[in-house]
């Protein structure tokens, strides 16, 4: 294995969490809801996710575990914003300090054991590939999954009409709601569906990327994916190229300790962030791009009869 | 929902921010039970290990009253910027950088013995975490960009700069490597004001804090520009008034608030800069400041009781052998039943408040 | 409501009751000893070590002890709270397992003067604050012997925590180890900067690995995390703390395995006894403390014997792992020929010996 087959093989598993997570947060930012509580969502899917691939032995399982119990979570944050008209930051707080907590709840017996590691895609032809096929087609099958909920999310939003409906509800929760849309309903829905998407990432975490129980091993991630969604422009081909740029980044800060060069990791570590604002101040000066793409009414509490 | 009739408040009831708190509490309280059973342990039990053990000493009280300090302090700054709707929520980063500008200023003058070394350093901290949430704020004025995504990202960036500095330049050359500063002088410390306790004066700054906080929303012109400039750009731009001063105010404010609080605690109970300067109080003083309802009295009062459970859960691990996510899981539910409830602070309903509310908490979704 | 508030009265009834009782309980004359770890006590790693230490004094001492224990004790302003309030319910001894709990520990040495203190990995001590540290870089001699045999492409690849004397003096051993059996072997490092960080470790061993390291060591990360990559992706690995065995039972070269119930069980004696000094406890392969476990089952009957041999020698003394002639990076003789490093220079060693690629990092 070279340096660049890990770089590129290592990116795409690195990434996939992110892009999981980031794809979900995406469609609920898309309808206006700012999820703040990523991180907590990711732990109690990764905890969950974990505790039943040890017990059952089945990945599937333990992904579909790890998107249910986070979506539990996020339909709080839902009840909070949507029912009780919270404010959407402390509310997304809430739910993650919540889910940190509950996730080291759940983890508490399985500290530092280990789960089988979820199998590579068995690729003939692909993987066989010199070069490529190590370093692309020689992933598990929750890689391209990723991928292909990437592109499913994109058409979703830009070519359906209920991605019509999302992003119209996001730029102006009053309008849709004259023109007769459940504003609350799809709300919910886009919230439960990021919680589901954030479980997933977080036992993809703990069961595929790196199959073992470590109270806080979601280290963070939570909070790179609303950087992420903000440096992709609320757009799914650069939250996508985001996720994978920034997964990237964390190889190749170790790859040039390893080589030798002097570089204090802590610059390539706050460099997404960097990014990410300088890009975010870009988009917001131009008032036309910025209603183009962030959602207008996003971190905005709706209330119906106003 | 609909089987309630819900009616907007249209007066300010003195009585329902306390109706509010009470009923958080109370839902807490149920919840925190429940899950003392789960770790079978007795709810009594629970609760006094919780919320009586640690008054019962005045080590107890003092380790309070340390954790309440910085909540304090930097949920005052925050609330004030929060009334505005101008959402900090980078005090962590803020705090950090605080802590670095005040430690940098004891690492300098290393051996001083000047009393007027502490007060540099909490003028240059309190100045530091002005100027690290002034990006924000001169992001969102200039730019325009969401101050919400650019503070939290901000907090990031701090942290790195912090291991950088720690693992780098302000490394205490005789430390083996490890990545802390040298430990600090007498003079750029702050005194004990209870013997036997490691609560130090730094205390003062956020009843200090209090005191503008309430002066500030309750009295000046100033305060209310502030407020009315974030809530209705275009009224208070008829007015005379700036929106673009309200977020340069609201964020400058909260920075200065959040950096002195750094120096408070690299000058109090730690004495040396190291990795872990703050266990996320810049994150959970946005919670105190809502719990608080974002008033200088409640938030006072919010302080106190989020610093007990921080406090109190710590007494729980060792004295009943809860584990430590309790006291988040604690924390979590607290707020989350605050921002529940706290509808009742716009609405009113019909029946009997209470039937009502316990029936729709947000527990019915887990 | 009624019956809520009838259990609400209830329950504070009982909290008072409680109170009063648990008041009544610490009168309790036995002997006791707090431990705070830094991490949860998991399967194996520092904790699970530090807490068979635990159990150990327990099973020596039997009910003339008992022990608490507090782990995830995060290394800030929090840890001070844990061990005085351990303090203040009547603990006589207490064990603090982080270097960064050292001065909080002081500060509360100094204000309770008939506690006795030990501390893991620090350089300071007071009359009744003691250190403890292993003598890791013996046993890392030993496995970089074994890794020195074994490795086909001569490059290691080292998964390290922070780079303090102890962590520097454990990467010099192992590579001069394997440079003793194989003169060609370089070392490259990834600084973690974390005793704990599950993903991290397994993605510096993947990008180790990527580089030709064939022989991967996780040097005090206190998960399996690096083990279980080196069984997946068919290389050598070798970690610290416990014998990590079950988590790569083809590809484990060695474990550096620590043993503290000896020094725990000797200082809780000694504090019961009233004779505890604070003093820095040095404990290698002569006290049993360190020793290397599982070694691979794909070393020869020959290579054996030389590890043997070469164990038997640090055992008794008639060899230091750091005798000259030992050059640094630069080139520069740090230790000259004929001559081995003193206790003093090897706690403060800030050098790396030829052959190790990356540098320590300023």
């Amino acid at each position: 294995m070279e340096p660049l087959i890990f770089i590129l093989a290592g990116t795409l598993a690195a990434a996939t969490p992110l892009l999981y997570a980031a794809l979900g947060e995406l469609v609920a930012e898309k309808s206006g809801m700012l999820n703040l509580g990523v991180e907590g969502m990711m732990a109690v899917g990764a905890a969950s996710g974990f505790v039943i691939v040890a017990l059952t032995g089945s990945h599937a399982l333990g992904f579909l575990g790890g998107a249910v119990v986070a979506m539990l979570l996020s339909l709080v944050y839902a009840a909070l914003t949507i029912v009780f008209l919270a404010n959407q930051v402390a509310s997304g707080l809430s739910i993650g300090i919540l889910g940190l907590g509950i996730s080291a709840a759940i983890g508490k017996e399985y500290e530092g054991t280990t789960v089988t590691t979820f199998a590579k895609l068995d690729l003939p032809i692909l993987s066989d590939i010199p070069f490529l096929g190590r370093a692309i087609f020689d992933q598990d099958i929750l890689v391209y999954g990723a991928i292909a909920l990437a592109i499913l999310i994109w058409y979703l939003l830009e070519k359906t009409k209920l991605g019509l409906i999302i992003r119209a509800v996001g730029e102006s929760p009053h309008s849709s709601h004259v023109l007769g849309y459940n504003v609350a309903l799809i709300r919910l829905s886009c919230v439960a569906f990021g919680g589901a998407m954030a479980g997933i990432g977080g036992a993809y975490l703990s069961t595929a990327y790196t199959p073992l129980w470590a109270d806080g091993m979601v280290a963070g991630r939570g909070w790179i994916v609303v950087a992420l969604i903000v440096f992709g422009t609320w757009m799914v081909p650069r939250v996508m190229f985001g996720a994978y740029l920034f997964g990237a980044l964390t190889l190749l800060e170790l790859s040039i300790q390893g080589i030798g060069f002097n570089v204090p990791s802590q610059i390539l570590s706050a460099s997404p962030y960097i990014i990410t604002i300088v890009v975010l101040a870009i988009i917001s000066r131009n008032p036309i791009l910025i209603r183009q793409k962030s959602p207008m009414s996003l971190g905005e509490t709706f209330k119906a009869n106003s | 929902m609909a089987r309630f009739k819900i009616e907007p408040r249209t007066e300010n009831s003195l009585f329902a921010p306390l109706l509010v708190s009470s009923i958080a509490i109370f839902l807490t309280a149920i919840a925190g039970s429940g899950l003392f059973l789960f770790y079978g342990k007795s709810p009594s039990a629970g609760f006094h290990a919780f919320f009586i053990e640690p008054l019962q000493s005045t080590y107890g009280i003092g380790e309070v009253l340390l954790k309440m300090g910085p909540l304090l302090l930097i949920a005052q700054g925050l609330a004030i910027g929060f009334r505005a709707k101008v959402w900090n929520i980078g005090a962590e980063g803020q705090l950090l950088i605080g802590a670095i500008c005040g430690g940098y200023l004891a690492i300098l003058f290393e051996g001083s013995s000047s009393p007027f070394l502490l007060v540099a350093m909490v003028v240059v901290g309190a100045l530091g975490g002005m100027a690290w949430a002034g990006v924000a704020a001169w992001l969102k004025v200039r730019f325009n960009a969401n101050e919400i995504l650019v503070t939290f990202m901000m907090s990031s960036i701090a942290l790195q700069l912090l291991y950088f500095l720690v693992t780098g330049p302000l490394k205490d050359p005789a430390g083996f490597n490890f990545p802390q500063s040298i430990t600090f002088g007498e003079a750029a410390l702050f005194p004990i004001i209870m013997e036997d306790t490691r609560v130090n004066a730094s205390l003062f700054l956020g009843l200090f804090a209090t005191v503008i906080a309430w002066v500030f929303i309750q009295r000046s012109l100033l305060g209310y520009q502030l407020i009315v400039g974030g809530l209705a750009p275009a009224a208070s731009r008829y007015a005379g008034f700036s929106a673009n001063r309200s977020v340069w105010m609201a964020l400058l404010i909260g920075g200065a608030a959040a950096g002195a609080a750094g120096v408070a605690e690299v000058a109090g109970p730690l004495g040396m800069l190291q990795r872990n300067i703050s266990p996320g109080y810049g994150f959970a003083a946005i919670i105190v400041a809502f719990l608080g309802g974002l008033n200088p009295i409640g938030i006072v009062l919010s302080s106190a009781l989020m610093a007990l459970i921080y406090v109190g859960g710590d007494f729980a691990r060792l004295s009943i052998g809860l584990p430590s996510a309790v006291t988040a899981i604690f924390q979590g539910m607290l707020l989350t039943f605050y921002l529940a409830s706290s509808f009742l602070l716009t609405h009113k309903l019909r029946f009997s408040t209470t039937t009502v509310s316990v029936k729709s908490t947000p527990e019915a979704a887990e | 409501m009624k019956k809520l508030s009838r259990t609400l009265t209830k329950t504070l009834v009982a909290a008072a009751l409680t109170a009063g009782l648990s008041l009544t309980a610490s009168a309790a004359d036995k002997f006791k000893v707090g431990f705070v770890y830094p991490s949860p006590v998991g399967d194996v790693g520092w904790a699970q070590e530090l807490d068979k230490g635990r159990k150990g004094i327990e099973a020596a001492f039997g009910d003339k002890v008992e022990t608490v224990v507090v782990e995830n004790v995060p290394e800030g302003p929090d840890a001070a709270r844990i061990m005085n309030q351990m303090a203040s319910q009547g603990a006589d001894m207490i064990m603090l397992g982080s270097f960064g709990y050292m001065n909080d520990g002081l500060k509360l040495a100094a204000r309770k003067k008939d506690m006795s203190f030990i501390h893991a990995s620090g350089f300071k001590t007071a009359d009744n604050f003691g250190n403890f540290q292993t003598r890791n870089y013996e046993s890392a001699y030993i496995a970089g012997i074994a890794a020195g045999y074994l490795t086909k492409s001569n490059t290691f690849g080292i998964v390290a925590a922070y780079p303090i004397p102890e962590v520097v003096g454990i990467i010099n051993t192992f590579t001069l180890g394997a440079q003793k059996v194989n003169p060609d072997v370089t070392v490259k490092v990834v600084w973690l900067n974390s005793w704990f960080n599950p993903s991290k470790a397994q993605e510096s061993a993947r990008s180790l690995i990527s580089q030709s390291a064939d022989v991967v060591f996780s040097l005090y990360q206190d998960t399996p995390s690096v083990v279980t990559v080196g069984e997946e992706e068919g290389v050598y690995v070798i970690n610290t703390s416990s014998d990590m065995k079950k988590y790569a039972p083809t590809k484990l070269l060695a474990s550096l395995a620590i043993d503290w119930v000896p020094y725990f069980t000797e200082r809780v004696k000694a504090a019961m006894d009233g004779t505890f000094k604070g003093e820095p406890y040095w404990g290698g392969m002569a006290d049993d403390a360190v020793s290397v476990a599982s070694l691979s089952s794909d070393l020869s009957a020959e290579q054996r014997a030389e590890i043997d041999k070469v164990t038997a020698s640090i055992k008794s003394g008639a060899f230091h792992p750091m005798s000259g002639p030992i050059v640094d990076q630069d080139g520069a003789e740090k230790v000259a020929a004929g001559s081995a490093i003193s206790d003093g220079d090897m706690l403060g060693i800030n050098w790396l010996v030829k052959g190790v690629e990356t540098r320590i990092p300023n």
